[in-house]
């Protein structure tokens, strides 16, 4: 199965925007439950976007690695994520440091702030460089954002997660992503990493009794 | 004969660390002890080869190591040894103190020996992606390491690092991709686009508006890794709470790796940008370090604490040595990061032994410990004037070196800074250590069982840097000779 070059632009333009709306609404929404959703959804569409590319170019080392993102970020991931939220006391973020609406505001921001950098960047000569650059910026940001003005341990690990799509997302608008065995390491360690997260936050369940980071107060100066 | 040196400095460490895992107790001990002494031997004589004979590429082009890499590859596994010659008694404390589950053991010494590996590999490898790929699979092992003792404050300290590591890495990665980008525009796509020694060669025709964004993402990246301030809000947590034994490696050689990716970017950016970009940010972030470490020194209150922003001050110095370059501050580099790592890792086994006896990290309380641990204690006061830069030792030559050599490059006004802020430090330093030494004396605790053996491992490194001060033979001033040229670009 082939794309032509032209549509396959067209679908990444596609997917970049909608991966720019689901930053917006995870930087907005208070909801754990809601945000593994739209992060699982985004992660999904970054998958596609490099899939989508590796069609269009032949490039085999970007279609699995997309399939690859889908299959482990859009779907193991998240999977686990919902386990350990089912079997937590905290479910919405309520005293994050920065409430919904300024984190909206702060996210609409964060675009404009991306895109004036994209364009500034002159950079991107592939077809994929265009809108996913300053998706990619964006998500990044966001991401940031999330980690820090959130205070629940799942929260941090959205946000993680958006960082990391924003980077994936540079990866492959920059450079067709990256020689295939590193992309596999990259991937590979997200993996853990996610893994790791999680047995942190059963250990945080079977010590402090809930995800939450407010507890972790303690060590100062 | 240079494969198999490879496969037994990174296979066995990793090999045995799987064994450990599942063998537990005793034998774990055993398995850690064995596997590490192989690759020590094997990595000196690697090292040795490329000191004696030049860079070694092996493994179709994955592998290469120049002086720079031998260096790194010797300082890394000398630390390992110390901390895994360490972690027998502060495990047997554990034990005593009945804070070890059933497997815990084999665990310790499983990710011990795997972060050892990764910390190996990272100065081998020629390819910057699996250079980032081997210090991000480090970042994850420690982290492990980190809340290893399952407290409340482990885990907030595992996490803090866990999130803090993740964002960093995250960086890291950027840089790297951007320096790719940059190099793919020259080079086109082939696997070698992200080999140090191919983006040396080629630095001058890199788009330098890339090269610069890639050395800021990096230097924010590798620099979280490295505990630069502002990016070292993991690190006192981190030290202070892990395993005594994964301080001393975490400290003496898990930042040290992470400047070394800092300075292959550096030396890239050097290439393409000329000197003047990246030294003035090196300079920059190397003061800002050791001034934001410093009021935390003089009024730190937790030992463990105080040797951690010690720590952050020594990187922070090292970070200067690179950003002036010249030769005199290089050669100071090289003397400086290995001997730090020495005395570091030394000091934070014979602190750790203190604290487990006294239950306690605060420095008030513990008071006396000449008088009552004689070995950590002396180990404790000879490596904190080691760290404080007094002579006789190789940190106060290479402290010498590296401000001499920032005056001759022309940084006059940031090495009168450095040095004001190294003696304030030493000051801050000496006072806690004094307290700690001869202080009043808090409430006793339980002595540990004190070993000859334990009194030796302490005593040899620290030897070894107050000798260090005063005689380099010259096989070794030969081999810092080399580390030196390759830092200040010549040979690749």
């Amino acid at each position: 199965m082939t794309i032509d070059p032209r549509s396959a632009s067209e679908i990444v333009d596609v997917c970049a925007a909608a991966i720019v709306v689901l930053g917006v609404g995870l930087a907005a929404t208070r909801s754990i439950g809601r945000s593994i959703w739209l992060v699982a959804i985004q992660s999904a569409l970054v998958g596609m976007a490099a899939v989508t590319v590796g069609l269009a170019t032949g490039a085999g080392h970007l279609l699995t690695g997309g399939l690859l993102a889908i299959g482990v970020k859009g779907v193991v991931v998240p999977l686990v994520l919902g386990s350990i939220l089912r079997r937590s006391a905290v479910r919405r973020e309520r005293h994050p440091i920065l409430g919904p609406r300024a984190s909206l505001i702060a996210a609409v921001a964060i675009i404009f702030v991306a895109t004036a950098a994209a364009n500034g960047a002159s950079l991107g000569a592939s077809v994929a460089a265009r809108s996913a650059l300053p998706a990619a910026i964006a998500e990044v940001l966001t991401g940031l954002l999330i980690v820090m003005t959130r205070r629940k341990a799942l929260s941090l690990v959205v946000g993680l997660l958006v960082f990391e799509n924003g980077v994936a997302l540079t990866a492959f608008s920059l450079t067709y992503g990256m020689p295939f065995v590193v992309e596999l390491g990259v991937l590979f360690d997200l993996l853990i990493a996610v893994v790791v997260a999680w047995v942190y936050a059963r250990r945080m369940l079977d010590v402090l009794g809930s995800t939450s980071t407010d507890q972790l107060r303690s060590l100062r100066g | 004969m240079i494969e198999l040196l490879i496969a037994l400095t990174v296979g066995i460490p990793t090999l045995a660390g799987v064994a450990a895992w599942f063998a537990g107790g005793r034998r774990a001990t055993e398995l850690a002890l064995g596997g590490l002494a192989i690759a020590l031997v094997s990595g000196l004589a690697l090292s040795g080869l490329v000191f004696a004979n030049g860079p070694v590429r092996a493994l179709d082009g994955l592998v290469l190591i120049d002086a720079f890499g031998a260096y790194m590859l010797i300082l890394v596994l000398v630390v390992a040894g110390i901390a895994v010659a360490g972690s027998p008694a502060h495990l047997a404390h554990e034990q005593e103190a009945d804070r070890l589950r059933r497997h815990d053991a084999g665990r310790y010494y499983a990710l011990l020996l795997w972060f050892v590996a990764g910390l190996a590999a990272v100065p081998l490898l020629d390819n910057l992606g699996l250079v980032w790929v081997g210090i991000e699979a480090t970042t994850i092992v420690s982290a492990l390491l980190v809340g290893f003792a399952r407290t409340p404050d482990a885990i907030e300290a595992a996490w803090k690092y866990l999130i803090l590591g993740s964002i960093g890495i995250g960086f890291a990665l950027l840089g790297t991709l951007l320096l790719y980008a940059s190099s793919v525009g020259v080079l086109g796509e082939t696997s070698d686009a992200l080999d140090w020694t191919r983006l040396t060669e080629i630095a001058p025709r890199l788009d330098p508006g890339l090269v610069r964004l890639a050395f800021v993402f990096a230097l924010a990246g590798y620099g979280t890794k490295a505990g630069l301030v502002p990016f070292h809000t993991w690190l006192p947590d981190a030290h202070s709470q892990a395993p005594s034994p994964i301080s001393a490696l975490l400290s003496g050689a898990g930042l040290a790796v992470a400047l070394y990716a800092l300075a292959r970017f550096h030396l890239v950016t050097v290439g393409a940008l000329g000197p003047s970009f990246s030294s003035t940010l090196l300079v920059g972030f190397g003061l800002l370090s050791l001034a934001v470490a410093l009021p935390f020194i003089v009024a730190q209150g937790d030992l463990k604490r105080l040797l951690a922003y010690s720590s952050i001050e020594h990187l922070g110095l090292a970070t200067l040595a690179l950003g002036f370059g010249g030769q005199l501050a290089l050669l100071g580099f090289s003397l400086h990061l290995i001997c730090h790592g020495l005395a570091k890792a030394t000091v934070f086994l014979a602190a750790g032994r203190l604290v487990a006896e006294r239950g306690s990290r605060r420095i008030g309380r513990l008071g006396d410990s000449l008088a009552r641990s004689p070995a950590d204690g002396r180990a404790l006061v000879v490596a904190a004037l080691v760290l404080a830069g007094l002579p006789p030792s190789g940190i106060f030559v290479a402290e010498l070196a590296i401000l001499f050599g920032g005056v001759q490059a022309g940084w006059g006004l940031a090495a009168a800074g450095a040095a004001t802020i190294l003696a304030l430090a030493a000051a801050g330093l000496l006072f806690h250590v004094v307290r700690v030494s001869v202080g009043p004396a808090g409430p006793l605790g339980e002595p540990c069982a004190s070993a000859g053996a334990w009194a030796v491992l302490l005593a040899i490194p620290l030897g070894v840097v107050v000798v260090a001060g005063l005689w380099t033979p010259s096989p070794l001033a030969a081999a810092l000779e080399q580390v030196t040229i390759v830092l200040g670009g010549g040979g690749g």
